[in-house]
């Protein structure tokens, strides 16, 4: 908890622990984020559902789930938790396939949705490497849903709710300079505790989640085998060829299109002195 | 000019269905989008997406194409394609836009895409390009009932502007038709490797020239029976000597691309991926290109019109593969179509399919058929008005 109260002092991007060695299961982080956000409840069902875990993906009012995963550890089974919560990736695929701009990352970290702007085409939904932004499809005017990485308490000096109230320090909130040298020096002191790998270090070009875990990532529910470089990439390569093309193939088909009529018009008057 | 048509029961099916599908499209508008569709958080685009706008504009592909074909490289025997292809591609994206206000969660936000600036987005380029290339088909084809009502100043600037306007919209439908494909670049974790390729915008791109003759060869046919004129065989047997070699070439580049890209394997691995692959190549691309190699289908009505349906068909499962069929998000995930989304697109389908046959039959679309009765004006020239501004015949 040492390092998720303090205060972040500048405009540095900022970027949260994960650690899930230390998650106790105890879904404080679910409840604070439905308490700051404002999301209602949702039914479930204890045992006839999907078991301790509850609900059984995001959704439109679950922002971040912690996910129960029982795990083959040998000898003996093994139950681990996982997170799923938005990435904010530093350059992220939504916002780059938003054609309003109403997905966009902000300075400090957050990428963040402006209903005002959304024409409700959901391509963020389709793009996000993670599967996380979700939809009320059964509302009148329906909004994307994801974690706002609390933007509105970053913006004045707070960390995440969910930060704010982890009881065993699974969360930590800081700098990602920082959070980047926090993880890597807890999985060099206890390599016994930690798989030598922090998801979201390099996923997609990086994220401002950083993962840690006891067990392979793919274990725990998390999508594994994402490439190393931005997502907006894949389209960029394309997108940024829209001018010149359309200048190059605007001149070429107007001069075929003046040879044609040139021609025609030598026929024509062939015909009339003939 | 005279605008009534007597309705025959072809007409009085598509309203039917037009009648279907407006009630449920009512129930979408009222309750949500929730009720009618079974797209959910992780198939967000499902069959109106992939029918209703990807399908719809490829098969639009026909209006640039052979638009290009004519005026750009000067292929002068296809003039008389060149009307219906125009209509054709004007109601196909007028279809692909009204499925968009239904597909939209916000449709009353879209002009939003108007004033925003987001180049890095694929579906802002679409967005403006669809736009904008509605908006020339609109102009180009708007000289046939001006010249037809007798407005001869609003005709005359439609033909002054028609060259500039037809070279924009060949160049705007190579950029959408592309970039339709750049956006599913974007998700090559979610795209089975069969269909994720990098080389997605040119597949997209030649898919849709590859639509081109197809649909006009099935307009023409269509056409010569419904409104009872003879077919111009000749000119078809050409066309469809162009259809197949840009069958064959896009099979070859299909497949190259999926050897090139190491993905093969894929072919032989027994998945439903597999059989879906297999339908699209075999049915769709295979068996049409056969058929056509052979000059008794080309000059054949029903060769030609089995070797074009499959051609249509075979794009139809090509964009459902990419953008639907193709994607697996969790394995416990899974979408199908709902009735009252498959009934929805229908009725659009069916309504663009009316408003053609009204068109063709109150409007001089085919060369092939007399002028429609009308009074003689100064304004009216006797050639096809979308032979340009020069006016040549």
């Amino acid at each position: 908890m040492s390092t998720s109260t303090a205060k972040p002092s500048t405009a540095k991007p900022k970027a949260m622990i994960q650690d899930n060695t230390r998650c106790i299961g105890c879904r404080a982080c679910m409840v604070a984020c439905k308490s700051w956000n404002e999301r209602p409840e949702d039914h479930t069902d204890f045992f006839a559902g999907d078991g301790y875990q509850n609900p059984r993906d995001l959704n439109a009012n679950n922002y971040t789930l912690i996910t129960f995963n029982e795990v083959v550890n040998a000898p003996k089974p093994d139950w681990v938790f996982g997170r799923q919560l938005c990435m904010h990736c530093i350059q992220p695929a939504c916002a780059s396939a938003c054609p309003t701009t109403a997905m966009f990352k902000t300075d400090l970290g957050p990428v963040v949705f402006d209903e005002s702007r959304c024409i409700g085409c959901r391509a963020c939904m389709q793009a996000c490497p993670f599967i996380i932004p979700k939809y009320d499809y059964e509302s009148f005017a329906p909004k994307i849903h994801k974690c706002t990485f609390c933007a509105d308490r970053l913006e004045v000096g707070l960390e995440p709710a969910c930060a704010k109230v982890c009881p065993t320090g699974a969360i930590t909130f800081g700098d990602r300079d920082d959070m980047v040298v926090e993880a890597k020096r807890r999985i060099a002191a206890a390599p016994g505790t930690y798989i030598p790998e922090i998801y979201g270090l390099d996923e997609v070009g990086g994220t401002s989640v950083l993962h840690l875990s006891s067990v392979p990532f793919e274990q725990i529910g998390y999508i594994t085998g994402l490439p190393k470089t931005p997502m907006p990439d894949l389209t960029h390569r394309w997108l940024r060829m829209t001018a010149p093309v359309f200048a190059f193939l605007y001149a070429v088909f107007g001069a075929l299109n003046w040879i044609v009529r040139r021609r025609m018009r030598h026929q024509k008057s062939e015909g009339e002195h003939s | 000019m005279n605008w009534r048509i007597r309705l025959t029961w072809w007409d009085k099916t598509l309203l039917a269905i037009m009648a279907i599908g407006a009630i449920f499209a009512f129930v979408r508008f009222a309750t949500g989008i929730g009720t009618v569709a079974n797209i959910n958080n992780a198939y967000p685009w499902g069959w109106w997406v992939g029918y209703g706008i990807m399908t719809m504009i490829a098969i639009g592909g026909v209006g640039f194409t052979i638009t290009a074909l004519v005026e750009i490289f000067g292929v002068e025997r296809y003039h008389s394609f060149v009307r219906p292809a125009v209509l054709m591609a004007f109601l196909c994206y007028a279809s692909a836009i009204t499925m968009l206000m239904v597909e939209l969660g916000r449709p009353w936000m879209v002009w939003m895409v108007l004033v925003s600036w987001a180049p890095t987005s694929a579906l802002y380029e679409v967005g403006w390009c669809a736009f904008l290339y509605l908006s020339v088909l609109a102009l180009e084809f708007a000289q046939v009932p001006a010249e037809e009502a007798g407005w001869g100043r609003v005709f005359r600037i439609l033909r002054a502007i028609y060259i500039p306007i037809m070279l924009l919209g060949v160049t705007l439908s190579h950029l959408h038709q592309s970039s339709l494909g750049t956006l599913m670049t974007l998700i090559p974790h979610k795209i089975n490797v069969l269909w994720w390729s990098d080389n997605l915008p040119l597949l997209y791109l030649f898919s849709a020239m590859m639509a081109g003759p197809a649909m006009a060869i099935l307009e023409h046919l269509a056409a010569a029976r419904w409104l009872g004129f003879r077919p111009r065989m000749d000119l078809l047997a050409g066309l469809a000597k162009i259809e197949m070699w840009l069958v064959g070439l896009f099979l070859a580049f299909q497949m190259g691309d999926l050897f090139y890209r190491g993905a093969a394997d894929a072919m032989f691995i027994p998945s439903w991926f597999a059989v879906s692959f297999w339908i699209e190549i075999g049915l769709g691309l295979m068996l049409p290109f056969v058929l056509l190699l052979m000059p008794e289908v080309r000059e054949t009505r029903r060769g030609l019109a089995t070797a074009c349906a499959l051609v249509i068909a075979g794009i139809l499962l090509h964009r459902l593969n990419v953008a639907v069929i193709g994607l697996r998000v969790r394995h416990w995930e899974t979408y199908f179509p709902s009735v009252g989304e498959v009934m929805i697109t229908l009725a659009i389908t069916a309504a663009a399919m009316f408003a053609f046959g009204y068109f063709a039959r109150i409007l001089p679309i085919h060369e092939e058929l007399p002028p429609p009765e009308k009074k003689p004006h100064p304004a009216a020239h006797p050639a096809g008005v979308l032979r340009g501004a020069e006016g040549v015949s």
